[in-house]
């Protein structure tokens, strides 16, 4: 059987002749799909896959009621190619919608670029013509989505765009001192940059192959990093009053010819800062409109001399330690020198013989011999360590950058003359925030609440979170901060200022300050005056502290005044807080 | 395919040993297995045929798929446009919020801030508060709190050319609530001309400085 033989050697042949073509496959597939794997993945990639950043938006802060105070919004820079530009320099030809077309010449292009974002169309031209060779060139930052639509609808074959995310305060100079602001670098201050970590988002990447007209292939795209968005920060602040009290401090401080003022609302049941003005306040869409000292809150960053609004926190620790009451006698004469070096006295800032004051009379007149007498009843210790409790000489529990912690003088540090005047807000330093927690224990039954600027953090993914504030602390008895509110309630009632402070229908605690500035060499001409008050002053809801620094024309708490009852009667409106039903406890003032 | 044209020429070699025989005619009747062996038709057809409608489908499916993919993309960007222009909208509604441009548009219509607040006691009819006359204008000299992002333009009545003469009267007449009651009766008298309401409400805005506040109980 010889062609049997023939037959099956040419089969064995022929199946041989496939198996080498086989195994010559097969090592070439080896070869791609295992050896030059990675090297030629690395090269497809390139060519047809795409690999895109996916933006994590950084969330926006808002106030209590849910106001936009800082958001993220679109801006779109308007890229050319200088290269490509050239290449048409005779013009290009536009496609109309109407299926005609049009040539259009590079200098018309460029003019109706510059029509529609308001652009020189000679700094177009140069931009474009600088680098032949170029391939990119930025021609308009940060334009509108309404005008990017308007470029992208002259079908420019030249131009391209890229996304510019930027950041906008939608209420301006509202909290602006608070909210702060983000440069190029990234946030810059205020809570822009203190909650950052609760703001920024965090950017994603995804990568899917493209056809050739850079459409995604189906079921190609890999996210290799999810894009989160960041969270949003609420503020306690509410915009409206916020604005009113920026107003009404600003509209004020520039009638008496104030350096500087400051504002702040605080619900006194869990310390809530439902305003703080600042002014000059900065409008975070524009840094350059106030100096950079006043590009945050002064309220938190800059101590001052309270004077005499801190003698409610002495009165306190007197009362507090069963030392005095309300109707306690005390001996007020023309001047105080017990105790201070020869030469040295204190003064009232009227002058007076001697006068019989009770302790609620030492208030109303504000008296600092008053207070300098009272001090010989407790201890140096005791009366440093009362000012302490109240929160002087630390920091706030906001923890606002740049914060100040203001001085209160230790035993150990004082000498003969601060040891007194201390204790009236003289030769200490405190910041608006500080006195406004010292209002804020007193209004609340001596619970001292930490004060809270940033009430929350809501994640993009809808967990809330709390910032941790201090514990409350019960500064002094209840008993003792009903009666130091008694005793304050005699200022709008029977005090000077009374005119000026007194809103008929409420009853109103309330205390002013008119404090020397110390200026290198002893006391200069200059004062910071403030009023602060509490309302109801039977069960109060709002504390108001407003502060003037160095005002020109009037020398005295009179000027902070009419800020303090502009801002407390829009208190009083805002928060539906009612008019008092009883009348204010009958104190005595003098004996 | 290469094997069949091998073995073909084979077989006339085989043939002509039958024709030494004289039963030339008989033929070698198949067992069943090779009957069962000879390539069938219709299995065939349907295989080639399946397989092609298969490849067809795949095909379909594909142009189907990519088809898709398109409109996917197509409507990956219109969303992101409605997005833009979502984002876009509530960027100028948040302005439009922002008590700046709420107050210069309030006053720019003639109104004023309201006095002291009084309640009524709906159950006794009581009435507890001291009210006080309108508080006047609240921009006073003028917005205090910049906002560079509003421009006059969004001023409702900007071009009333009463609202001007309404903010320099009241900023002569200095800052604060007491003061602009004179200033804005002016305003409220500009403002009920233009404002034709019905009935009674053009009577109204004539003296708000003077508006009723239930305080003579």
């Amino acid at each position: 059987m010889p062609t049997f033989r023939v037959s099956r050697r040419r089969l064995a042949l022929t199946i041989f002749g496939v198996f080498a073509v086989m195994a010559l496959f097969v090592v070439r597939l080896v070869d791609i799909q295992l050896v030059q794997a990675e090297e030629l993945t690395k090269q497809a990639s390139v060519r047809q896959n795409a690999s895109v950043v996916t933006y994590g938006t950084r969330g926006s802060i808002v106030d209590t009621n849910g106001v936009v105070l800082a958001d993220s919004v679109d801006r779109f820079d308007i890229t050319a190619s200088p290269k490509i530009a050239l290449l048409y320099i005779d013009g290009f030809t536009r496609k109309n919608a109407d299926g005609t077309t049009t040539k259009v010449s590079l200098t018309d292009a460029i003019s109706q670029i510059a029509n529609i974002t308001g652009s020189d169309p000679q700094a177009l031209y140069a931009a474009l013509t600088k680098d032949a060779t170029s391939d990119y060139v930025n021609l308009v930052k940060a334009v509108k989505l309404i005008v990017f639509n308007k470029v992208k609808a002259l079908n420019i074959p030249w131009l391209s765009s890229e996304p510019h995310p930027t950041r906008t305060y939608p209420n301006g100079a509202v909290a602006g001192n608070l909210v702060g602001f983000v440069g190029t670098d990234g946030p810059q201050a205020g809570t822009e940059l203190k909650q950052d970590s609760c703001l920024a988002g965090t950017n994603g990447t995804s990568t899917f192959e493209k056809s050739a007209d850079n459409v995604r292939l189906p079921g190609s795209t890999v996210v290799t990093k999810p894009a989160t968005d960041g969270g949003t920060v609420t503020l306690t602040i509410d915009s409206n009053l916020q604005w009113f009290a920026q107003q009404a401090v600003a509209n004020q401080a520039q009638a008496v010819g104030a350096a500087w003022g400051t504002a702040m609302v605080v619900r006194v049941g869990d310390g809530h800062i439902m305003a703080d003005a600042d002014y000059p306040s900065v409008d975070p869409n524009d840094r350059n409109s106030v100096d950079r000292y006043s590009l945050g809150a002064r309220s938190f960053t800059t101590p001052y001399e309270p004077g005499s609004i801190m003698k409610p926190a002495t009165v306190s620790g007197l009362v507090d330690a069963g030392i005095v009451t309300a109707a306690t006698p005390v001996d007020v004469p023309g001047r105080f020198t017990d105790g201070l070096p020869a030469g040295s006295y204190i003064k009232d800032a009227f002058a007076h013989g001697d006068m019989h004051m009770t302790v609620a009379g030492v208030i109303m007149n504000s008296s600092n011999i008053g207070i300098a007498e009272l001090t010989k009843l407790q201890s140096e210790k005791d009366r440093y360590a009362n000012l302490i409790k109240f929160g002087l000489g630390s920091k706030s529990s906001v923890g606002f950058l740049g914060e100040a912690a203001g001085t209160v003088k230790t035993p150990q540090q004082v000498d003969s003359i601060t040891t007194v005047t201390q204790q009236f807000g003289q030769g200490m330093t405190a910041t608006s925030a500080q006195v406004a927690s010292l209002y804020q224990t007193i209004g609340n039954d001596g619970k001292k609440v930490p004060l809270t600027l940033v009430q929350s953090c809501t994640a993009s993914d809808g967990t809330v979170t709390y910032p941790t504030t201090g514990a409350t602390t019960q500064v002094v008895k209840a008993s003792t901060a009903q009666s130091v509110r008694e005793m304050m309630e005699t200022v709008t009632t029977q005090g000077s200022l009374r005119n000026l402070i007194n809103i008929p229908g409420h009853r109103i605690a309330a205390k002013s300050g008119t404090a020397q500035v110390a200026d290198g060499n002893g006391y200069g001409k200059d004062y910071i005056v403030s009023v602060a008050g509490l309302i109801p002053a039977d069960k109060p809801q709002y504390a108001v502290i407003v502060t003037l620094a160095k005002p020109a024309t009037i020398k005295t708490s009179a000027a902070a005044a009419p800020a303090y009852a502009t801002i407390m009667k829009q208190v009083i409106k805002t928060f539906r807080i009612q008019p008092s039903t009883t009348a204010a406890p009958f104190v005595p003032v003098a004996w | 395919m290469s094997a069949l044209p091998v073995t073909a020429p084979a077989r006339p070699r085989r043939s002509p040993q039958p024709d030494a025989t004289p039963r030339r005619h008989l033929e070698v009747a198949p067992t069943r297995a090779q009957r069962r062996a000879r390539p069938r038709l219709l299995p065939a057809v349907i295989t080639i045929g399946g397989i092609g409608v298969i490849l067809l489908a795949q095909l379909l499916l594909s142009i189907v798929l990519a088809d898709g993919a398109y409109q996917i993309s197509s409507l990956q960007t219109q969303k992101h446009n409605a997005v833009l222009q979502q984002h876009a909208l509530s960027e100028t509604l948040d302005l439009y919020n922002s008590p700046q441009h709420l107050a210069a548009n309030a006053e720019a219509l003639g109104m004023v801030a309201s006095g002291n607040a009084v309640y009524l006691d709906a159950s006794t009819g009581a009435v507890t508060g001291t009210g006080t006359a309108a508080g006047g204008s609240l921009l006073g000299a003028g917005d205090q709190v910049s906002n560079v992002l509003l421009d006059g333009s969004m001023i409702v009545t900007a071009q009333a050319p009463t609202t001007t003469t309404t903010t320099t009267k009241t900023s002569a007449a200095g800052s604060g609530p007491t003061s602009g009651s004179s200033a804005t009766s002016s305003s409220g008298a500009s403002q009920a001309s233009t404002d034709t309401g019905t009935g009674g409400a053009g009577q109204a805005p004539l003296t708000p400085g003077l508006l009723p506040s239930p305080t003579t109980h």
